[in-house]
């Protein structure tokens, strides 16, 4: 079964003088994580929206898990597709870190013990018990990006959606949230993430659907953007800037990967 | 005329901890004062405390000085002057305004600008920031890196002789990225204070003059940032670290140590590849 399938879907927001998403086809499939790339106003956070059926196409079928969107709601879908949102307060209402991560669960009639099992176990994954007993709104931003996360992850979704899942994070929680990315993969989950962030991109992502006006202007693997994509949406990032200096091998693009491959080189077994 | 916080404590309202503890910290006019550090090291807090903002409007305790051209802030009456960029723009809009334009056109109105002067002034902005093109639009139906930009024009239009930005990039695409370093280095050519809170080191490293550390609300390491990015005391006690390339030649250099690989770590993509080659 595919996580997500777009049918030729085409979204006009009301009173809009143009689409926002016109004849948008591709599917996800279960284990993958795609990036959503392109300019401010592409439309890549209303892509997301549909797939939560946060909004409904105007054109085509959104397909999640299988299952057309048409008629449902975001709350037929909670518990096996996520959404993270850009703006982490969209999201946040809850007096507690904990009591936030609880919800979710909490409406899907889980049992107590199951969800503060997986509560502890996901504040711990994002490095977030110190901060379980605080109010979310007392959090910096950043911070509050990761609670998003939480509940986004605690349900263990088949379908996991993130707006800008790094934006504003320091060099090691960006790092934390690639290793969650693909850890959710090797769990069988589907990704899709919008995002600017070029080194997450390359370390957690799979394969690049890049949007331009409304249109999939490309959809290509994360290799081959990293190859050719130099003057696209999304430059790539200084690591592979330097692996292409160096003459590297195309394909390798892992920060792990290319500092092996530059040590090996400098070390004279390269 | 420069911003100055001096032993700056600050503790938010229903905190136990003091969030700022003992930041002290210098910003001339005329250059780009960058500060990084660790997820919750206070780096948003001293923005808010240097617009005065903290804790005239959110509540809390402030102890130490703050000043800017001998003014403090936190006393108000520098409303127009000083321009205080949150990390969230949805939060920063008017509320009011139904199209980008009136939004711009917000702050000028409410101080009583001449009309032909409003108008002159917000199409300049619009302009520099890219959203001619949406001048007509409801801002409420704008994506997140739009309002980023429309953000940063009606702060732009009063001309301001402080900017006080928290990690305004966020949000940005690569080629609005490039616009709004543009945009910080020339309003710092114009002799306006600058200071940015940012977590993005590939991006800030081309844009600071200077890079004030943050940890635990006190300002451990200041100077130039080249020196600093290259150096190894930017990576301790949990960082903030550098940039990628830096990252990358300490990976390299935990494989392969040696004179070649050791520090100064290369910061950017052309001396990596030249120490490299």
């Amino acid at each position: 079964m595919t996580a997500l399938r777009f049918r030729d879907v085409g979204f006009r927001y009301p009173g809009a003088a143009r689409p926002a998403l016109e004849a948008l086809a591709f599917a996800l499939a279960p284990g993958e994580a795609a990036g959503v790339f392109g300019a401010n106003g592409a439309g890549k956070s209303t892509l997301l929206r549909l797939a939560m059926a946060l909004l409904h196409p105007t054109a085509g079928t959104v397909e999640v898990l299988g299952e057309a969107t048409d008629g449902r709601a975001p709350e037929d879908l909670a518990g096996p597709v996520a959404l993270a949102f850009q703006q982490p307060e969209a999201q946040l209402f809850a007096t507690t870190v904990r009591a936030e991560l609880a919800f979710g669960p909490a409406q899907l009639g889980w049992p107590p013990a199951r969800i503060a099992a997986r509560s502890t176990e996901v504040l711990a994954r994002l490095g977030l018990e110190e901060v379980a007993e605080r109010h979310p709104y007392d959090l910096p931003l950043p911070q509050r990006r990761l609670v998003a996360l939480g509940t986004a992850l605690v349900t263990g979704p088949r379908l996991l959606l993130l707006d800008e899942p790094t934006a504003g994070l320091d060099r090691a929680h960006r790092a934390l949230v690639a290793t969650v990315v693909r850890e959710a993969c090797a769990d069988g989950a589907a990704v899709l993430a919008v995002t600017h962030d070029p080194a997450f991109a390359a370390e957690a992502l799979d394969r690049a659907l890049t949007l331009d006006g409304g249109r999939l202007v490309a959809d290509e693997p994360a290799e081959r953007w990293l190859r050719d994509g130099s003057a696209g949406a999304l430059p790539p990032p200084p690591a592979i800037l330097v692996a292409r200096g160096l003459g590297l091998p195309a394909g390798i693009r892992r920060e792990a990967a290319i500092a092996e491959a530059v040590a090996s080189r400098l070390l004279g077994r390269g | 005329m420069t911003l100055r916080l001096d032993g700056v404590r600050f503790r938010h309202p229903g905190s136990r901890t003091w969030a700022l503890d003992g930041l002290s910290l210098a910003a001339p006019a005329g250059a780009v004062t960058w500060l990084a550090g660790p997820l919750g090291a206070g780096c948003s807090t001293a923005l808010l405390v240097a617009a005065g903002l903290a804790p005239r409007v959110t509540g809390g305790i402030r102890e130490g000085t703050v000043r800017l051209w001998h003014a403090d802030p936190g006393a108000g009456g520098l409303v127009g002057r000083l321009a205080y960029v949150t990390a969230n723009p949805a939060h920063q809009l008017s509320g009011v305004a139904e199209t980008v334009w009136q939004e711009v056109a917000f702050a000028p109105a409410n101080l009583g600008w001449p009309v032909e002067r409003i108008r002159a002034a917000v199409d300049a902005a619009l302009d520099r920031l890219g959203l001619a093109a949406l001048h007509a639009r409801d801002p409420r139906t704008l994506s997140g890196g739009e309002l980023q930009r429309v953000v940063l024009a009606a702060m732009l239009v009063l001309a301001p002789a402080a900017w006080l930005l928290d990690e305004p990039a966020s949000a940005l695409d690569a080629a609005g990225r490039d616009a709004l370093a543009g945009l910080l280095r020339s309003e710092a050519a114009r002799g306006a204070v600058v200071v940015v809170a940012s977590a993005d080191a590939d991006w800030m490293a081309g844009v600071a003059d200077q890079l004030v550390v943050v940890r635990a609300g006190r300002a451990v390491l200041a100077g130039a940032p080249a020196a600093l990015l290259a150096g190894e005391a930017i990576w301790a006690d949990g960082g903030p670290g550098s940039t990628s390339v830096a990252a990358l030649a300490r990976a390299v250099a935990s494989r392969a140590p040696g004179p070649r690989t050791a520090p100064p770590w290369p910061v950017d993509v052309a001396s990596a590849v030249a120490r490299w080659r």
